[in-house]
């Protein structure tokens, strides 16, 4: 895969054209660079940190799946834990029938595409709130469900898995990683294929889209079963982890709006925005409960509260405008005063 | 008569929910705004009239004015500062920007009050008079009048008041309203502020009719989207019909063979898909702000 990306930058001559491109040959870089430097955690040692990070590099999982449909195809789900708490109830459900582990992560991720197949086909017909809103519930219904239906037998849908507590082996932590890694390669393919150019295209004007003959409809719900997946199967590796959980842990509604903070944080519809905002926030949210504070969910209101006002267009796009190349010939500290202004405006254009 | 009961226990709960929503409807006609945080301006309302029946004694519907005072100053203050600053963001980040306040206000309420369910216990909680034999409970019949009160004293304030009419003019075009020199930014506070003051008079009525606790919030913002859905947005009755149409759902669904209780926020969801997969806009379909 990462052959047939080189050759097409160096077949391609016109000079801008190869400009252009680099930009994701940087981000990818710099995507598998910060992978490669969480991946040597385990290497201290320290049973703690890496819990903390297995639970981080998952929100990434979380926050790079939802991108797909929520920065990309720019439709607002806000229900994505559907799939999360499908992966997780898939792979409890099978191993407690005496099945593999593996069996259930894959039958996990194949009953949510399916599920996001049959789901989308008739709430990507809806646009705007009523997406939203729609998925928001499609959510909150299957929660109740599971819980009233007991899916789990262990009462309110509570599920106990008879495994050891996997927890402090880094066998689960690399899992993540390499989830997140195939997020960041299909989001890298994605933005240089006929597929993310589409949903770029819904994303900025769907009536237009359309009128240019873009099938949208199709896109929009193969964006859909795209988020599903990976969510799906971070769910399996997160009920494998967790050995116990019930639907108010794997159905909350805090995990889907938290995929949607962490895109925004990072930059909505670029490729390192996921990874930048859910280590930032999720660092933060950590240190503060290490700390002993209970302020999770304070966090995680006021930060919303804060960057939907001061930065909607992310931090990717904030440090992209800053070091924007500046008319040539100028002093080093022109340019930054340069820089500086572009950063002033482009808050003025965005929020305050 | 069962029949009898069932149909009264349909229209008292119906009003409850147009209360509910009328506020949620108010805000998402004039300004396109989804307010998620209508359900913690619910349960604010309910742990202030909680607060005033425990310190001061005052009787939750008595305090209505109190609460929907303090309500209107949280929501004045909200939309002022922040939402007038992102209302030509896309949609979705005023959509994110209500979430994010609902868990704030939520895990606020609950840093403050615990996470206890709670009840206010009137003399008259669970007293009522019969007719026949169908039940009528007092704090049910009040809350039912208290809620037609207030949409038709909406109703009246935005047709008939000079500022009533400018809501509506910047809901119908807000570039037009502009140049007839409308402030939209202090109407757009004043239409928030009133939603929010619905809301805590709704609150204030739940925490005399039900036991509450911080997380009821959202099922309170999901049902008060359907009822809207249901009703169409457009005026203050349309909420009072999505209201009756959603209690009729909420009261029969459960009675029906093979279904029982416990499904509340499922009946919610699938009244809601059911209706937005054959009409987009709604039952009384048509969007009045567009």
């Amino acid at each position: 895969m990462a052959t047939d990306l080189h050759q097409s930058v160096v077949a391609s001559p016109p000079p801008e054209k190869i400009k252009e491109r680099r930009e994701w040959l940087w981000s990818l870089l710099i995507g598998l660079a910060i992978l490669v430097a969480i991946a040597t955690i385990p290497a201290y040692g320290d049973a703690s940190l890496l819990h903390t990070w297995t639970l981080i590099v998952m929100y990434v999982v979380l926050a790079q799946s939802w991108n797909f449909i929520g920065g990309y195809a720019g439709y607002a789900a806000f229900g994505n834990v559907t799939f999360f708490g499908i992966g997780a109830y898939t792979v409890g459900l099978l191993v407690l029938a005496g099945l593999p582990f593996w069996v259930g992560l894959i039958a996990g991720g194949v009953i949510a595409g399916m599920f996001a197949l049959l789901l989308g086909l008739p709430v990507l017909r809806l646009r705007g709130q009523y997406f939203a809103v729609a998925t928001l519930g499609t959510a909150e219904a299957l929660r109740e469900f599971v819980e009233v239906k007991d899916i789990g037998g262990r009462g309110g849908g509570l599920m106990s898995l008879p495994l050891p507590s996997l927890d402090a082996y880094p066998f689960l932590f690399y899992a993540f990683i390499m989830l997140s890694l195939l997020c960041l390669l299909i989001t890298v393919v994605l933005t240089q294929s006929k597929f993310g150019y589409a949903l770029i295209a819904i994303r900025e004007n769907e009536q237009v889209a359309q009128a240019l003959g873009i099938h949208t409809y199709w896109y929009k719900v193969g964006a859909f079963v795209l988020s599903a997946v990976p969510t799906a199967l971070a769910g399996g590796l997160y009920a494998y982890w967790a050995t116990g959980f019930d639907p108010g842990t794997v159905f909350d509604r805090g995990i889907s709006i938290e995929m949607v903070l962490l895109t925004f944080l990072g930059g909505s519809g670029t490729i390192l925005g996921p990874i930048i905002g859910g280590i930032l926030f999720e660092t933060a949210s950590f240190q503060f409960q290490t700390s002993g504070l209970n302020l999770h969910n304070t966090l995680l209101g006021l930060s919303i509260v804060l960057v939907t006002i001061i930065l909607p267009q992310g931090l990717i796009r904030f440090i992209q405008e800053f070091t924007r190349r500046s008319t040539p010939g100028l002093t080093p500290a022109n340019r930054f005063m340069e820089g500086l202004r572009r950063v002033r405006r482009f808050i003025a254009a965005n929020g305050i | 008569m069962i029949f009898g009961q069932i149909l009264v226990n349909w229209l008292l709960l119906s009003s409850l929910y147009a209360a509910v929503a009328v506020g949620f409807s108010l805000v998402w006609g004039i300004m396109n705004i989804v307010n998620l945080a209508h359900g913690a301006f619910i349960i604010v309302g309910a742990y202030i009239a909680f607060w005033m029946y425990t310190q001061l004694h005052i009787d939750p519907y008595v305090g209505i004015p109190l609460t929907m005072a303090a309500l209107f100053t949280i929501g004045w203050l909200v939309q002022y500062v922040a939402i007038n600053r992102v209302i030509r963001a896309p949609l979705l980040v005023t959509f994110l920007f209500t979430f994010g306040l609902n868990l704030l206000i939520t895990d606020l309420v609950q840093q403050i009050f615990s996470s206890d369910l709670r009840s206010i216990n009137t003399t008259y909680t669970g007293n009522g008079f019969d007719i026949g034999s169908i039940h009528i409970a007092f704090d049910s019949l009040i809350t039912a009048t208290i809620a037609i009160s207030l949409t038709v004293a909406l109703s009246y304030f935005l047709s008939r008041t000079r500022t009533g009419n400018a809501i509506l003019a910047t809901g119908m075009d807000r570039d037009a309203a502009r140049l007839m020199g409308i402030n939209i930014g202090r109407i757009y506070a004043l239409t928030f502020g009133i939603g929010a003051a619905l809301a805590g008079a709704a609150g204030a009525m739940f925490a005399e009719l039900y036991p509450f606790n911080p997380s009821e919030g959202g099922a309170f913002t999901l049902r008060a989207f359907v009822i809207v859905v249901l009703g169409g947005l457009g005026t203050p009755w349309s909420a009072i019909a999505g209201g009756l149409a959603f209690g009729f759902a909420e009261t029969v669904i459960p009675l029906l063979p093979g279904v029982g209780s416990g499904y509340d926020d499922a009946i919610a969801f699938a009244v809601l898909v059911a209706v937005l997969v054959f009409k987009p806009n709604g039952l009384l379909g048509k969007a009045f702000y567009s």
